[in-house]
């Protein structure tokens, strides 16, 4: 009844963060909006005794990804104020696309999968999650790593980039 | 809910949020104390118990400071947000207050608890005491927003700046003594460092704790790392537009966070609740743990009155070309001692000689690479 009780608490919590982050015109409190969705959606993690998702879920979606937003827009003129539109004019059109590719992307597997009757037992602890990481998928582990270098030198070169067509401008 | 639960809980928890916010207390009286004895003054010496002569060497005075405290106006200014101006102070104090729950402090009255409702039993202590520390430099954020004063935003973009650079030498010193365990359970470590094996005693423990504790003044916003706070550039950073009982709540969450980072540079390094006696005297453990942290928080007391600020250009090159080089190094010399450990006494003293050496010499290289030159200036937007 507990789990139940948390379960509902977490949701509604989950929910209403999200639908503030959209519809909030103020992009400070949608950020931190979206945040509380985050925090929610962690706690949501530890129902389902996954503590190493939910602990990575604070620490990368909270503690980075949050910083990362409000740094974002401390950075970017113009866009703190009040009456900006929230809607664009293609919404339909984006809306659309967006469910195709949900669609696309959800439909193969669970039309392929058969789901078992009984729940499998699983080890949720995080050593078993590391053995599991450094041994069947380590190939998969080492490309992301490998990407997200790519990605981290990629923006530095592209940060450099600009600094440099300024400075020859000048 | 059933009952047992409820005491257990209460058990485990209520303690914690007695025991730290008094000592939070005691220490703004030993700060205060201290800082005026290293510039030659007396310090606060009047307040003691009230309505008599005996003033206890001015020890009530945080009491008073506290009265002080809840009397004040509370002044919001007009710009302000006032959701987050209210939210700001709240949101630092409850993951610092938060993250205590995973230090391995064994409390002798832990024993009346039947269903393990501790935290830092929890698989993954540590690393949820990392993600939930990150949470603070958000409130430094909401701080400086929601007062809409130019200070105030100045000192929170620089605290961000500041926390984000120093988490990662702080995490990555903490990666040694996970890899060495083997767990991110605090209580599997505490256990790891059983019979004085504390990882401090080790070079790369050394190491790791020397960086450990660097980053963790930077990131509690403490001296030499206070620019989020500079008096005199910033007027007082991110909480310039904080009055009475909200500015009392900063000033607390800062000091439990303090306490919880120490508590786990105890844990990590400092062999958490062992010291003489606890072996005849369970309860003493608590005592050594509290103990430990207090000493920490001494060291940071004398620092503050030792060292000036760093500049903001000096403060960014130490975390990215100096702190970080030598945590990644350190990682990689823990791991190849430890896959030549045990081949007799010998082998053992040749490794930890190599090592030191090999870490002293990194850091007078990176010593010498990571400096700011001092150039003439150059503007570049102000041209």
């Amino acid at each position: 009844m507990n789990q139940e009780t948390a379960f509902w608490i977490l949701s509604v919590v989950a929910v209403l963060g999200a639908l503030v982050a959209v519809r909030q015109r103020n992009l400070v409190h949608g950020v931190f909006a979206l945040l509380l969705f985050f925090a929610a959606l962690a706690g949501l993690f530890l129902l389902l005794m996954a503590e190493f998702i939910a602990a990575a879920q604070v620490l990368v979606y909270i503690g980075a990804v949050g910083i990362l937003l409000l740094f974002a827009i401390m950075l970017t003129e113009r866009v703190t104020g009040e009456g900006k539109r929230i809607f664009s004019r293609g919404w339909l059109g984006g809306a659309l696309a967006s469910f195709a590719v949900l669609g696309a992307l959800l439909l193969p597997p669970l039309r392929a999968t058969v789901l078992p009757a009984h729940a499998q037992p699983v080890d949720p602890s995080v050593r078993a999650l590391g053995e599991q990481l450094m041994n069947p998928y380590v190939v998969t582990l080492e490309v992301l790593a490998l990407l997200l270098t790519a990605a981290l030198i990629g923006a530095v070169a592209t940060a450099q980039g600009t600094a440099k067509r300024k400075g020859a401008a000048k | 809910m059933s009952w047992e639960l409820i005491r257990d809980i209460l058990i485990a928890t209520v303690p914690l949020l007695v025991i730290f916010p008094s000592l939070f207390a005691f220490t703004t009286w030993v700060e205060r104390k201290a800082l005026a004895r290293i510039q030659n003054r007396i310090g606060p010496n009047k307040t003691g118990v009230p309505c008599t002569r005996i003033s206890l060497f001015g020890l009530g005075q945080p009491a008073a400071d506290g009265i002080k405290m809840l009397f004040k106006e509370d002044i919001v200014p007009r710009g302000a947000d006032r959701l987050f101006h209210l939210l700001a102070p709240i949101v630092a104090l409850i993951p610092a207050m938060l993250v205590l729950c995973f230090l391995p402090l064994e409390f002798p009255w832990a024993k009346y608890i039947q269903v393990p409702v501790q935290a830092f039993l929890l698989d993954g202590a540590v690393i949820f005491f990392f993600a939930i520390t990150g949470i603070n430099t958000l409130a430094v954020f909401m701080a400086g927003w929601a007062s809409r004063n130019k200070y105030s935003l100045l000192g929170g973009m620089r605290a961000i700046a500041q926390m984000v650079s120093y988490e990662i030498p702080l995490v990555l010193s903490a990666v040694i003594v996970v890899m060495l365990v083997g767990s991110l359970n605090a209580a599997d470590i505490a256990s790891a460092q059983e019979g004085y094996q504390w990882f401090v005693f080790t070079p790369w423990g050394l190491a790791a704790f020397v960086i450990f504790f660097i980053a963790a003044l930077a990131e509690t916003n403490r001296s030499p790392f206070d620019l989020p706070e500079a008096e005199s550039e910033l007027i007082a950073g991110y909480f310039t537009e904080y009055s009475g009982f909200k500015f009392a709540l900063f000033f607390l969450g800062e000091y439990i966070a303090m306490f919880a980072i120490s508590g786990l540079a105890v844990t990590l390094f400092l062999g958490a609740g062992e010291g003489p006696g606890v072996a005849t005297v369970p309860a003493l453990s608590a005592v050594w743990f509290l103990a430990k942290i207090f000493a920490l928080i001494s060291l940071m007391i004398w620092l503050r009155g030792t060292l000036p600020r760093l500049r903001v250009d000096q403060l960014m090159a130490f975390a990215w070309k100096f702190l970080l080089p030598l945590s990644i190094l350190n990682i990689l010399l823990a791991g190849l001692a430890w896959h030549l450990r045990g081949q007799g006494t010998v082998a053992q003293a040749a490794t930890w000689a190599a090592s030191l050496l090999i870490l002293y010499f990194t850091a007078r290289v990176l010593d010498g690479l990571s400096r700011p030159q001092a150039r003439p200036r150059q503007y570049k937007y102000a041209e």
